[in-house]
């Protein structure tokens, strides 16, 4: 990506102030949280961290800063949110073309508990890699949820599950990635985001049923309050803002070659239970690009098809199904299900 | 007129290897009723409760300690000096660990800070701060985001942008004063390993973005600082981290304070 520079709203580049000299020799500026889309992104999902954890979990913190500064120059490989926030970046520079002036943009952010020891070699990384994040929080083993609050941020990525449970709680969508070892080419051009129906963009009720009382209970509820909205679940915030980007793209008559789809992956079938949740989310005004009803069949050969840059869902077991495709796939640990054996449990037919 | 009272209730510090420190006392306590023999706690009242921590800590780990915070409760308004005995019963009252009172003038007060060595002075006043950092004392501002955190470690804040600026001419003695501070800091950080510190590092930086941070870090680095909390802003809104991370003050490397 070239480095350029950008008018500010004051006009063009002067030297009158620093600001605006500053400005000129920078990279792009960055937009004001409150108009951005903000990602935060933990180290351990953009990079490959193992080597270090297990420094840490075998000879404790001291001797793995040390292990850390030791290896400064040497950068991370690419973890499992990288080829994600490589598309957010894609989308960006897309949307600068067309709106030069515009903050509505992905920032994305660095956030770690991490000690900012290992500040360098993080910042070494980014640069070898070519990325585009210039804020970071290191928070020395605090919990970064307030900072996540601070940057209203609309999507936590983290390898911690009790830090996505904490974020979740407090009303900001999370999800947990895992490094899997088979991963499947995607998209360069194209951000292709896939989401699970209930406890994901819809809350948790219908599954509540299910678990409760059965298939049969599950599908006379869902016919009984067919007109009855579903409400939001952890992500609905998240494909709100997905579509608002998009929109952007179709007023410049770009639908087709549109650099975000959407997809939804859901075990919900067509002719039945599905008609709820799509008169949710038109009522909700949002458009998915595409709404894939499985009637319980396995949602990895179509995820494999798909190739999202990620695929959130709230079951572990259809995480770890599509994982084992090579697909991108994060754990939104909420609702209902997280009381049951992952394994255990498929949800046949939601 | 210049007067210090040293504080028989606590044993002096070694002039050779404290680090001295000011704070006034308009800071520390609150005012109190008229009829009141105690002040009430003031914003910077968890702030040397922090400093004194930090001691505690040194001293159990090597009672021979000389590394210390010397605390030294600087009066400038000549109102409250005529109120110096309640200072001074004040802070015995509380137990702080203050070696010395100074009373000075609102003009004089800089000199006093220079004649007892002092190497960090605290104000709530932004003129007060001013006028030492251009005497070449390094200063910082105490206000209600800061100062007051009841927090168990000492934390300090270092605002990066100030830390990286290139010097033009020669050193200015605020930026001297600031690195041997630092320094200072960064030797009582190593009496300590990272899970048992009393004392908490961080840096911001608010101009520019990673590369700069990064700059920040290898100069506080080779100052023989260790950074334990870091925070790449871009640009973003100060007021929200500096709620989160609620450092006791922050230096910006003697370059005055916070600018907007």
């Amino acid at each position: 990506m070239t480095k350029g520079c950008i008018q500010s709203h004051d006009g063009p580049c002067s030297s009158s102030s620093l600001y605006h000299s500053l400005s000129c020799l920078s990279l792009f500026l960055q937009p004001k949280p409150e108009n951005a889309v903000t990602i935060a992104v933990s180290s351990r999902v953009l990079f490959r961290t193992e080597r270090e954890q297990k420094v840490f979990e075998q000879k404790g913190v001291e001797e793995y800063l040390r292990y850390q500064i030791e290896h400064e120059n040497e950068p991370f490989a690419p973890g499992p949110a990288f080829p994600f926030v490589k598309a957010l970046e894609t989308v960006n520079a897309r949307l600068r073309d067309l709106y030069p002036q515009s903050e509505e943009l992905f920032d994305i952010v660095l956030v770690t508990y991490n000690h900012a020891h290992v500040g360098i070699r993080l910042i070494n990384t980014i640069n070898h890699h070519n990325l585009f994040i210039e804020r970071f929080c290191m928070t020395g083993g605090s919990s970064p949820i307030g900072y996540l609050k601070a940057w209203q941020t609309n999507l936590y990525l983290s390898a911690d599950a009790d830090k996505v449970r904490e974020a979740l709680a407090e009303g900001i969508a999370a999800a947990t990635m895992f490094m899997s070892e088979k991963i499947t080419e995607v998209s360069e051009y194209q951000l292709r985001v896939a989401f699970d129906g209930d406890a994901v963009l819809f809350s948790d009720e219908s599954e509540r049923i299910f678990k409760a009382h059965g298939l049969d209970k599950f599908f006379e509820h869902e016919r009984e309050n067919e007109d009855t909205l579903l409400d939001h679940g952890p992500l609905k915030g998240f494909l709100e803002v997905l579509g608002k980007l998009q929109k952007k793209f179709y007023a410049k008559g770009q639908r087709l070659d549109c650099p975000i789809r959407t997809y939804l992956v859901t075990a919900r079938s067509a002719a039945s239970s599905g008609i709820r949740a799509l008169k949710t989310l038109r009522a909700w005004g949002l458009e998915i690009d595409e709404a894939l009803f499985l009637a319980g069949a396995p949602k990895g050969p179509m995820l494999e098809k798909i190739r999202p840059h990620i695929f959130f869902d709230d079951q572990m077991f259809h995480v770890e199904g599509a994982a084992e495709m090579g697909t991108i796939a994060a754990h939104v640990p909420y609702g209902i299900a997280q009381n049951h054996n992952p394994k255990q449990n498929a949800s046949v037919g939601k | 007129m210049v007067s210090t009272v040293l504080n028989t209730d606590v044993k002096q510090k070694d002039a050779d290897h404290a680090v001295v420190i000011a704070v006034t006392s308009r800071a520390v306590f609150g005012s109190g009723a008229d009829d009141d023999e105690v002040y009430g706690e003031g914003l910077a009242f968890p702030l040397l409760q922090a400093l004194q921590r930090v001691n505690e800590h040194l001293l159990m780990n090597n009672p021979a300690e000389l590394l210390l915070f010397d605390i030294v409760l600087l009066t400038t308004d000549s109102q409250q000096q005529q109120q110096s005995p309640r200072i001074i019963s004040s802070t015995r009252h509380y137990g702080l660990e203050v070696g010395r009172f100074c009373f000075s003038s609102e003009e004089d007060f800089v000199e006093n800070l220079l004649k007892n060595n002092v190497q960090l002075f605290l104000s709530t006043d932004r003129n007060e701060a001013s006028q030492a950092t251009q005497r070449g004392v390094l200063s910082a501002l105490l206000d209600h985001q800061t100062a007051s955190c009841p927090s168990e470690q000492l934390k300090v804040l270092f605002f990066g942008d100030a830390v990286i600026q290139p010097d033009t001419g020669p050193t200015p003695p605020s930026r001297q004063a600031a690195r041997s501070f630092s320094a200072q800091l960064g030797e009582m950080q190593r009496r300590f390993t990272m899970s048992d510190s009393p004392l908490s590092i961080g840096l911001v930086t608010w101009r520019g973005g990673r590369d700069s941070c990064a700059d920040a870090l290898h100069t506080l680095r080779s100052r023989g600082v260790r950074v334990d909390e870091a925070y790449c802003l871009a640009e973003a809104p100060w007021g929200p981290i500096l709620s989160v991370f609620r450092p006791h003050f922050l230096l910006s490397d003697g370059f005055g304070g916070l600018e907007g």
